[in-house]
């Protein structure tokens, strides 16, 4: 049987060939102790049973992610008869990249040049008799969804593999894995690195052939891997007998040649692409026409207007979720006021009555929150439109271009946006991110998203404060949170974590038209989530203020009075670290309980204040000046992340440590923030 | 696309522009420093200013670059690069979301106002266009005389999003 293995990047119609050439035999499963798919299928041609598995999708073949390793072991342990590169025709450069990395590794490889229909209609006219003399191998055009190249295809897989058996049987000197045109009869292309470089690679290949174990690999391969510190291919040489001195001397040839070109790895990419240049300068014939989407992104990713563009979007995405909810939280807040009004006395128990419908009660609280679920319901419809036409995806593009230029990847760009809805689901969604150093860096990070349940806080105060430009406030908060974001990610990497950021492609999705029954359908889901959190945990959270608030500190019985109340007591102890910040008791006890759930923040604070939902506005502005409620905010901001999300970092790191990191820099940041936020903003804009 | 529409939309682009910065003075000088006279320059009518440039840096700073996106693409248009479509196309899709956020506004707060009259009883404040923070604000003006850019518009939008596929532009490329 013969065994063919198809690679190529995400997108380029890699499954549409797989199902063409297999049709119904296949089989779907996980390739061995991963969650990533496995297709394999077997179909018949020219008399010769052919078994073909579907590699995942990937742009490279380092050691970064678990795509790419898989497709490397796969090539390298498994020794397909011939490797199916699909190239997306109508991106030729990108995809030329990934090829000359599997041609390194020695494989058979015959090139399926898939999209061709799509090239030429975008001007593009590939001349493939060149690309096949440069390349080396053969190279079968293709439109897959039509059909248009497969028998060619499978032909020439078959041309590969006889022509590999007749070399065998001769005794030819074919490296093992080695793939040679069988009608041009020509070596593949290699990618020549440089005098200093192919030195290099020589003398370790040299090294490396000394070692048995090794000789099953392709020796140039392990060399170049050797060369950019690929930490597998390091664990394999460290494993081999021998393997040891082996990586001390490919150590010292590293470092000699790191004084001169800096990062070897991003030194040996930019060869490859000298040489992926060359080829499309060679083969490339008209000049790409310029599409609606190109041109539209040449606009929102623009090198001056691109961030101002994304700050425009933000801007009218907070300002729109503030105004159109406003009518209908003033409403719930008023239905929760008549409510507490109505219930007042229903249970007949002094204490509960109190507890739950008094001026301090629970109702209070719960309606404070409640009434922010048209809040939280428009925020997600409006950020769901933007990300169903698209921009989404550009404006994570957009911050991986900032995030590079500070040494940052641009990875941890999904997980921050993700932070925006809930930390928690950005501190999982950090499993992408492939390298360690990263993920923990995107980890520690995110709680500094301003997250949902703190966008509810924020909204009350900044709507009392700052009246109809609230959503300007919560935007500085945004960019805020961001900014620090990076300074936090920029110190770890400096300080704790040093090493050079994974690199990260990115694949933009189509533009559509944005759909209102997907936007509807999520804004319904999350304002649910909303309301089920309010009906759990925070009601929980708020039934334990409300009992504290309701105990007398001394004799531990029922009291009225919430000054002489437990709650006081702990708010009383705590106020003097607070006090350079301008705060009372009650701001303080409401942080302390913040930690539960940041939605309790704004409840416990109206609680313990004892004023209603639709005055509480009105009572703040008269008890505080607009500086002391900004520093508060950026406090809310940056302090302590809630216990779910503390309970995430630690899942996700594995270790308390970052748990306490993230804990201990959290409330350092904000304490040293808020008080310079609020004496500067006094000194300067109240002059106070 | 005709050439008198990316003229057209200079002339907004520079409407933009000053607008945008009336209201980032208007926002430094009334955040910052306190002064309650803004600067406006608009018709007065019902007891306001048509349009309202209302203090917002944020706002002033949305304005500049729309205005920004519609001079970029006159300056592509000359240097005869055809991607000033999508600098006209991003500059008028970013009026129109403003156009709706001003109406938005103004529907929210009239709601605002006058929801507790289901539960029969005194409005919560009455609202008059005086009154109204934003009132008639630029966004909402200048939206407007965005809007007749949309007829030259339309073949690139439908070419960017086909009506009946959620799967993207052709790649036909512009024309």
């Amino acid at each position: 049987m013969i065994r063919v293995a198809l690679a190529g990047n995400p997108n380029v119609g890699k499954s549409v060939i797989f199902n063409s050439l297999t049709g119904s035999h296949q089989r779907v499963g996980n390739w061995p102790g991963k969650t990533v798919e496995k297709k394999e299928g077997v179909f018949r041609y020219g008399g010769e049973e052919i078994y073909v598995v579907d590699l995942p999708g990937t742009y490279s073949l380092t050691a970064y992610s678990v795509e790419e390793l898989i497709a490397r072991d796969y090539i390298i342990k498994e020794k397909p008869d011939v490797v199916v590169v699909v190239v997306d025709a109508s991106n030729l450069e990108r995809n030329l990249y990934l090829v000359l990395q599997i041609l390194e590794l020695g494989a058979r490889v015959v090139i399926a040049l898939n999209k061709m229909d799509l090239a030429e209609a975008s001007n593009i006219h590939i001349d493939v008799k060149e690309l096949e003399k440069l390349l080396g191998v053969p190279v079968v055009p293709m439109v897959a969804p039509k059909r248009v190249g497969v028998s060619e295809l499978c032909r020439k897989i078959l041309e590969v593999v006889r022509m590999s058996k007749r070399q065998t049987t001769r005794g030819t000197n074919v490296p093992s894995g080695d793939a040679r045109d069988p009608r041009a009869g020509k070596q593949p292309v290699a990618v020549r690195y440089g005098a200093d470089f192919e030195r290099a690679i020589a003398e370790i290949a040299r090294l490396v052939e000394g070692v048995p174990a090794l000789r099953a690999y392709n020796l140039r391969w392990l060399a170049i891997k050797l060369l950019e510190g690929d930490s597998e291919v390091i664990k394999v040489v460290r494993e081999a007998a021998a393997g040891e001195e082996v990586l001390r001397a490919a150590k010292g040839i590293r470092s000699r040649l790191e004084q001169k070109y800096g990062d070897l790895e991003m030194a040996l990419i930019d060869e490859r692409y000298k040489v992926v240049k060359r080829i499309v300068g060679r083969v490339v014939r008209g000049e790409k026409l310029l599409t609606a989407s190109d041109a539209l992104d040449q606009a929102l990713l623009d090198k001056y207007l691109g961030i101002p563009i994304f700050v425009t979007v933000l801007w009218a995405i907070f300002q729109f979720t503030f105004i159109a909810s406003a009518p209908f939280s003033d409403l719930l807040g008023d239905v929760f006021a008549a409510l507490s009004e109505r219930l007042a006395g229903i249970t007949g128990i002094e204490h509960l009555d109190y507890l739950l419908f008094g001026e301090y009660g629970v109702i209070n609280g719960i309606g404070m929150i409640l009434s922010f679920v048209p809040l939280i319901m428009a925020l997600y419809l409006a950020m769901s439109l933007f990300e169903d036409f698209g921009y989404m995806a550009r404006a994570a593009f957009l911050m991986d271009r900032v995030m590079r230029r500070l040494g940052l990847t641009g990875r941890a760009i999904i997980p921050m946006i993700l932070g925006f809805g809930c930390n928690i689901a950005g501190v999982y969604s950090t499993r992408a991110i492939p390298e360690e150093r990263d993920r923990i860096v995107a980890i520690v990070t995110n709680p500094l998203m301003l997250c949902s349940a703190r966008l509810a806080a924020f909204s009350v105060i900044a709507a009392a404060f700052w009246g109809y430009a609230a959503g300007s406030v919560l935007l500085s908060l945004y960019l805020l949170g961001i900014a620090l974001a990076i300074l936090v990610a920029l110190a770890l990497r400096k300080l704790v974590l040093r090493g050079p950021p994974s690199p990260f492609v990115m694949e933009l999705p189509p533009y559509q038209m944005p759909s209102l029954k997907v936007a509807v359908t999520y804004m319904w889901f999350r304002g649910s989530l909303f309301f089920k959190k309010a009906g759990t945990v925070i009601l929980l959270g708020l039934l334990v203020i409300g009992v504290l608030a309701s105990t007398d500190a001394s004799t531990l019985s029922f009291t009225s009075d919430v000054e002489r109340s437990l709650v006081a007591a702990l708010g009383h102890a705590l106020k003097p670290l607070f006090a350079p910040l301008g705060w009372d008791w009650r701001l303080v006890v409401s942080v302390v309980f913040g930690f539960v759930a940041k939605e309790i923040v704004i409840g416990a604070t109206a609680m313990l204040y004892g004023v209603p939902e639709e005055r509480f506005g009105e009572f703040l502005v008269k008890r505080y000046d607009p500086m002391t409620m900004y520093a508060y905010m950026v406090f809310v901001l940056v302090y302590i992340p809630c216990v779910a999300t503390l309970a995430a970092v630690r899942h996700e790191t594995q270790s308390w440590k970052w748990a306490a990191l993230t804990l201990a820099y959290g409330v350092v940041l904000a304490y040293a923030l808020s008080l310079l936020t609020a004496a500067i903003g006094r000194a300067i804009l109240l002059g106070v | 696309m005709s050439r008198s529409t990316v003229y057209y939309g200079a002339v907004l682009g520079l409407l933009y522009i000053v607008y945008g910065i009336v209201q980032l003075y208007n926002g430094a000088a009334n955040w910052w420093l306190g002064r309650e006279e803004l600067l406006q320059l608009g018709i007065r009518a019902f007891g306001t200013y048509i349009p309202n440039a209302f203090p917002d840096p944020f706002s002033g700073l949305a304005l500049v670059t729309v205005g920004l996106l519609f001079l970029d693409s006159l300056y592509h248009y000359a240097r005869g690069n055809m991607k000033y479509v999508g600098y006209l196309f991003t500059a008028w899709l970013l009026s129109m979301v403003m156009l709706t956020l001003n109406v938005v506004e103004i529907v929210a707060i009239i709601l605002d106002a006058y929801y507790p009259l289901l539960y029969g009883v005194e409005p919560n404040y009455e609202w008059s266009l005086a009154s109204d923070p934003w009132g008639v604000a630029p966004h909402l003006v200048l939206g407007l005389l965005s809007l007749p850019l949309y007829f030259d518009l339309r073949s690139f939008i439908r070419e960017l999003m086909p009506r009946y596929t959620k799967l993207g532009g052709s790649p036909q490329g512009l024309t």
